[in-house]
């Protein structure tokens, strides 16, 4: 059952299945890239000549570059946010001896768990009745509370396996609680924070179920303005938005990937 | 820098001295308990008093509303979207599980190739699948053929299945990975055949991540905003769509509440009725 073994009829069968799995995994994105660099005014796959045209329209166009600037800054910040609560939360949890501790750290995978859109309407009544306005306040919230499960995991399974014997002797030198921290336990978890804070960047910066009862006018992001111009025709300006939505999430998403194997 | 960094230590010092014995790790915990709570758990909870409106001319008067046939019609749709969407995606998932455990060394390769998609935002992987059946897309350019899947049920099942394929392989694959190769071999050794080995050790010994890849794919299906809104018609409306529309379009924070608190009741009931079958706790430990 090796990967060397004769190809049988058997494992041909496999592999052309695996091979028809993947296409279907893959395929959808693969073509929204390819035709975006259509010259003709419909999304079709460019057969005469690549053309950059949709992306100079995507330039041009104050509205699209202000949804990028909004989706940015939200999941720059939610992220921030998202990773300082998650680490404090995964330490408590983590270090911390209370009844039902398995039971009661399921709370704070919730986020990931219920349905987007009820998570939308609870939080737009929510922020509307404690005055707190749409747009920036609402989405930066929103996307931190959705996005916390991710660090949460992600430090958590890292100070599971850290070897605590490390802190102990730093304090027994010497060093205080502060400097433990500084010197010691922040160093070697610190790669397991910054890996969960990108996370949750992409998280937020893909967002869109909830994100759409969260927004206000001029606060539209990348993933709503994409789904309202679905909604109004197809053009390949919006593949554009999407090829610029895929390269940031995956730039992001593999330098987390890196760090946190490292 | 050398001359500031002594008087930085000792007031981060002096900061941890103080906060020792004050602060334990259970402050820690409840703080990130406090957060969740007061963002989310609340927020939640409140859509209960928001639906039943006791105190108000017509209390539970969004309840009665929610009986009428189309709201039914989202709800057992949404049902009957997410299991089928479940068996396909299963059924997939174990396919490729299968080949990452047993069929293949670049198991680092195609395990990227499964996560990847999931780093990419939902609306794009619609989107592409948008365009793949559309009359005038790519398809229809290469192959002549116009799909006329649009806007139908098989179209959304298509889309459902794929953007939750990579939440299914990775439990199956750590299930089938975990699984002792001497068993393979003593069953082969023992003279059963390949179909025979598959059918009697190794699906049975795969069935705790394969239960839970299902679990996580229905609840994530059933409760799915996008897939119907994109690739559906009017025909194909879940309940997402409903509770969405119900704000959205008309404003009506009650009603969309009691929609919201209906789903959540028939979703923990059919995860009780789950429960029966499968043990939800040794469930959710395999995730």
């Amino acid at each position: 059952m090796s990967g060397r073994s004769l190809p049988s009829p058997r494992r041909v069968g496999l592999l052309a299945a695996v091979v028809a799995v993947f296409a279907f995994l893959l395929v959808p994105v693969i073509i929204v890239v390819i035709t975006s660099f259509t010259p003709q005014s419909f999304p079709g796959i460019p057969q005469e000549g690549l053309s950059l045209r949709w992306y100079g329209e995507l330039l041009a166009d104050e509205s699209l570059l202000n949804a990028l600037k909004v989706s940015l800054i939200v999941a720059t910040a939610s992220s921030i946010l998202s990773a300082i609560i998650g680490t404090i939360a995964a330490f408590g949890f983590v270090r911390g001896e209370f009844p039902y501790k398995e039971q009661i750290s399921t709370i704070m995978l919730l986020p990931m768990i219920i349905s987007p859109v009820i998570t939308g309407i609870a939080l737009v009544r929510y922020f509307g009745s404690l005055s707190l306005p749409s747009g920036y306040p609402a989405l930066i919230l929103g996307h931190t509370v959705l996005s916390l499960p991710y660090v949460f995991l992600l430090v958590r399974s890292e100070l599971v396996t850290y070897d605590k014997d490390l802190e102990r002797a730093s304090r027994v030198l010497g060093a205080g609680p502060a400097a433990t921290f500084r010197h010691v336990t922040g160093p070697i978890i610190s790669p397991a924070i910054i890996a969960g804070s990108f996370i949750a960047f992409v998280v937020s910066f893909g967002e869109f179920t909830a994100t759409q009862f969260l927004i206000s006018p001029g606060t539209s992001t990348v993933p709503v303005v994409i789904y309202t111009m679905l909604r109004t025709g197809l053009t390949p300006t919006i593949n554009a938005l999407s090829v610029v939505l895929i390269v940031v999430m995956l730039v992001v998403a593999l330098s987390s990937r890196r760090l946190s194997s490292a | 820098m050398s001359t500031s960094r002594p008087t930085v230590d000792g007031v981060t010092g002096s900061i941890g001295e103080f906060v020792e014995g004050r602060i334990t790790n259970s402050h820690l915990a409840l703080f990130g308990l406090g957060f969740v709570g007061v963002f989310f758990v609340l927020p939640i909870l409140l859509l209960v008093p928001e639906s039943l409106a006791f105190g108000t001319g017509e209390p539970l008067q969004a309840y009665r509303r929610a009986t009428r046939g189309i709201y039914v019609d989202a709800f057992v749709r949404s049902f009957l979207y997410g299991i089928v969407t479940t068996a396909v995606t299963l059924a997939l998932a174990y396919l490729l599980s299968y080949f990452m455990a047993f069929g293949t060394k670049r198991v680092r390769l195609t395990m990227t190739l499964v996560i990847v998609p999931l780093w990419i935002a939902y609306i794009v992987r619609y989107f592409g699948i948008l365009l793949f059946l559309s009359p005038a897309g790519p398809f229809a350019d290469l192959t002549g053929i116009e799909p006329s899947l649009l806007f139908t049920t098989p179209a959304v099942i298509i889309g459902l299945s794929n953007v939750y394929l990579p939440f299914a392989v990775l439990p199956i694959y750590n299930s089938l990975n975990a699984i002792d190769g001497e068993l393979i071999s003593a069953s082969r050794v023992l003279g059963a055949s390949q179909w025979r080995t598959l059918a009697a050790v190794v699906f049975p010994l795969s069935l705790p991540g394969l239960v839970a890849a299902g679990l996580i794919v229905f609840i994530l299906a059933a409760g799915s905003f996008l897939g119907p809104a994109v690739l559906g018609g009017p025909n194909q409306t879940m309940i997402a769509n409903e509770i969405a529309g119900a704000f959205l379009n008309n404003f009506n924070i009650r009603f969309a509440s009691a929609l919201a608190v209906i789903y959540s009741i028939l979703l923990v009931g059919a995860l009780l009725v789950f429960n029966t079958v499968f043990d939800l706790r040794e469930v959710l430990g395999n995730i």
